[in-house]
């Protein structure tokens, strides 16, 4: 299909790529950064602005400028005077001149330099020459004919100009933050000799951008007051970019308004998932740093520099595997009684009608509204006269009550969900209602029950503050109060604190992502249906 | 409900006699014990007297901090619960959508509900120290600052930060309950309401917001308990400091009664906290009732 309404549309896209692109370019190649170097600096006390000292002091420094100048620079001097009043009520004064130089530098100028920014700018580069060429090879005797009609090669072309386009975007913030990295940090650090490898490779590019290479040994010194700005205007350049970036997508689809949601859509998604990742990324690298870097004034790697694995067997031997096999106990034994208490219970909320439902239902939503702490010393007192102070057995069954209002709140939503029909059939054949129950109920509603369980698993092994007030031994801890001796008031070992903290962590979130599915349908049903 | 099973009227009440064994040992005498110790004179040591009626509740009322530590107790719950709510049911809409890569995202989103507190709290805490803080590390080396800035730099603040790991550890829960209830929803309302002309937003509230608000009323009402009743997060990362002014009542409660040895006062604070649930769970509750049974 041809038509003169998709022409004009096309056209005006491909202007509008066209013209994005040129303008970016024209943005890369105006002095978006402003340099300030301090090339010489003298500090002279007991001088007044313009006294003979003073012009004695100027003359001098003057000099020095116009020996930089000499070599090409364009060299400012700047007086900063400082007055005080001493102890003896005596104005005195101290006036700094510098030498500064400004340059101003264009992003293109950074290219071939070879700092890792420049290599970003490389590839922006090219992605938008790409882009530019897979655009006119994709429109190329098709300008007129309607996106739905495209041949699936023109199709690709465009797609891939699309691509570009938005790799391009993305790179944008990349170059910004790496030269802000660059020049604002990296020095500072390599003159900090707090790194070095590479630093004279790095300083040599730095003289080769800055003073075209004049500077040579003293270059160290001229990057000491180095202080950089880039202009706002650099930021122009993300619109410019996705100005042509929606033509493109223009160009392929007819309509841009589809690919936009869609891009919104991932963009959030991403955004979530990484905040969501990030503190177990934290957790991770810090469980195999040494403790020198965990501790790092100065954040200088975002990795490890070296893995340490025996961060892992140092901490075997102060428990942890104890502490582990506590947690299994505790948890474990909370889901098989919460379970043996909650299925006959939900069964018979679920399935039989009695006076009284209501109370128990009332009796059980009662029992989640206290927390654990509020019952906290109700619940030592009740320990103590038990005999069950500071015994994982106790910990068990504290577990397993303050589960039984979630588990049979699960389970009965299960088990209402299951028509009836089968049981009776089953009750009518001879069995009992506890034949009922086992051989026909809990068999079909296993994966609910599954559920259930490693619901009621997870909360008892991620459970820490009953645990800390009822376990005073040692080695009657679970892990989550366990790992809490890697942080005492004066010192935390954080490289052995997320070690420990990552093999609790690791099993119950592989636990809970294999019952994600049946959580969407499981939660709320027990409280909506029936 | 049907009538074979009930062939003893004692029946029922014997298959729920294990559970209501379990949860009336440990967690109804426990109440009671509260109430009683409440009203009861209490010395340092731990030693129980006679009968002192409100005194405890005076000397709770006017302990220095209750004022603060109310007030915080407010603001967490409101903030936590409210804002949680709303960032979960955004979420729950977008993750509802078809994308690829659906099944990996929603295991990811269910990562902060399956870890322990404590855990997340210490983590938290190394991000955002400002010393050697992860935070800092991240945005220094990514370029974005470039300065280290000090995350926690007065109480106020760090009371934010609890309050945003509080939703950050709520949000999934949320966001399961809607999802759960989006699910439930058929599509074909949607194409009709399409039909009808209807935009996204009046598609929102005339068809979602309806639709999952039994979700949501389960989610906001266990949100509040367990909010109300989160303990590790206050206690991991300030531990109230300093001097109570990022306390929540549950985190006060515990130092009142195992560091401070006060346990009269803190009984009675106990059962002022369950009777603020008690109350705020039942307005709730009815006047979630009584808007289902007008429509």
């Amino acid at each position: 299909m041809r038509d003169r309404e998709v022409l004009r549309a096309n056209r005006r896209a491909l202007i509008l790529v066209i013209l994005g692109v040129v303008l970016s370019m024209v943005l890369l190649s105006m002095p978006l950064y402003s340099f300030n170097a301090n090339v010489y600096t003298k500090k002279s006390p007991n001088t007044f602005v313009g006294d003979e000292k003073y012009q004695t002091v100027r003359a001098e420094v003057e000099a020095v400028a116009d020996e930089y100048r000499a070599q090409g620079f364009e060299a400012e001097i700047d007086e900063d005077v400082l007055e005080r009043v001493n102890s003896k009520g005596e104005t005195t004064s101290l006036i700094t001149f510098t030498v500064n130089e400004r340059i101003s530098k264009s992003p293109l100028s950074m290219l071939g330099i070879g700092f890792p920014s420049s290599r970003v700018l490389a590839a922006l580069l090219c992605l938008m020459a790409l882009a530019l060429v897979l655009t006119l090879a994709g429109i190329i005797g098709t300008l007129d004919l309607t996106q739905r009609y495209l041949s699936r090669r023109t199709a690709m072309l465009r797609n891939a100009a699309a691509v570009a386009l938005l790799l391009a975007l993305l790179l944008v913030p990349v170059f910004v933050l790496m030269n802000n990295y660059t020049f604002s940090r990296q020095i500072g650090l390599y003159n900090a000799d707090l790194l070095t490898d590479g630093k004279d490779a790095l300083f040599a590019k730095m003289d080769r951008l800055l003073f075209d290479g004049r500077m040579a040994d003293d270059i160290g010194k001229a990057l000491g007051g180095l202080t950089m700005q880039h202009s706002g205007m650099l930021w122009l350049l993300l619109p410019a970019i996705l100005v042509s970036l929606l033509s493109a997508a223009q160009l392929r689809y007819g309509s841009i308004q589809n690919s936009v949601l869609k891009a919104a859509l991932y963009f959030f998604v991403v955004v979530v998932c990484v905040v969501t990742l990030y503190p177990y990324y934290v957790m991770t690298i810090t469980a195999f740093r040494s403790n020198a870097e965990t501790l790092d004034m100065y954040f200088l790697h975002l990795f490890p520099t070296k893995w340490i694995w025996s961060n892992l067997s140092d901490i075997i031997h102060r428990g942890v595997p104890r502490y582990l096999f506590n947690s299994l106990l505790v948890a474990g034994g909370a889901t098989v009684l919460a379970m043996l208490c909650g299925i006959p219970a939900a069964y018979a909320m679920a399935r039989m009608k009695f006076k009284g439902k209501k109370v128990f239902l009332g009796f059980v939503i009662m029992s989640q509204m206290f927390s654990p702490v509020v019952l906290l010393i109700g619940i030592s007192q009740m320990m103590n006269t038990l005999h069950l102070n500071d015994s994982v057995l106790g910990l068990m069954l504290i577990n397993a009550a303050f589960n039984q209002a979630f588990a049979i709140w699960l389970l009965r939503g299960t088990f209402v969900s299951i028509s009836p029909e089968m049981e009776q059939a089953a009750l009518i054949d001879g069995c009992g209602t506890v034949g009922a129950l086992t051989k026909v109920l809990i068999p079909m509603a296993a994966p609910g029950i599954v559920t259930a369980l490693i619901f009621v698993f997870i909360n008892a092994w991620n459970e820490y503050t009953i645990a800390t007030v009822l376990i005073s031994t040692a080695s009657n801890r679970p892990i989550t109060v366990g790992i809490t001796q890697f942080s005492s008031f004066n010192m935390i070992e954080w490289q052995y604190l997320f070690a420990a903290s990552l093999l609790a962590t690791i099993p119950v979130v592989i636990l809970f992502m294999s019952i994600e599915k049946h959580l969407t349908s499981g939660l709320t049903s027990g409280g909506v249906k029936g | 409900m049907y009538s074979p099973l009930n062939r003893n009227k004692w029946e029922p009440y014997i298959w729920l006699l294990p559970s209501i064994l379990l949860i009336a040992i440990f967690v109804i005498f426990p109440i009671i014990i509260v109430f009683k110790l409440s009203f009861s004179e209490i010395s340092k040591a731990g030693v129980i007297g006679g009968f002192v009626g409100f005194q405890n509740y005076k000397d709770a009322v006017q302990l220095p901090a209750f004022k603060t530590v109310m007030l915080n107790t407010f603001w967490w719950v409101i903030s936590v619960v409210g804002i949680s709510t709303v960032l979960g049911f955004i979420i729950a809409m977008v993750f509802n959508q078809k994308f690829h890569g659906r099944k990996i995202a929603r295991a990811i989103l269910v990562f902060p509900w399956a870890t322990s507190l404590v855990i997340q709290a210490s983590v938290w805490n190394y991000i955002i120290k400002y010393e050697y803080g992860s935070l800092n590390s991240v945005l220094l080396n990514l370029g974005i600052i470039k300065q280290a800035i000090n995350w926690r730099s007065s109480y106020q603040i760090e009371f934010i930060w609890e309050c945003g790991v509080g939703i950050f550890v709520t949000v999934p829960f949320v966001a399961f309950c809607v999802l759960s209830g989006l699910q439930s929803i058929d599509n074909s309302l949607y194409e009709a309401a399409t039909v009808d002309g209807a935009g996204f937003w009046s598609k929102l509230w005339r068809i979602t917001l309806p639709m999952v608000r039994p979700s949501l009323t389960v989610s906001t009402v266990l949100n509040i308990i367990y909010v109300f009743n989160s303990f590790p997060i206050v206690y991991t990362m300030t531990k109230g400091a300093p001097a109570n002014k990022t306390d929540t009542m549950i985190t006060y409660l515990y130092m009142l009664s195992f560091y401070e040895r006060k346990k009269g006062p803190a009984t009675a604070m106990s059962v002022i906290g369950f009777l603020i649930l008690c109350i705020c769970a039942g307005i709730y509750m009815i006047t979630v009732m009584r808007k289902e049974e007008e429509q």
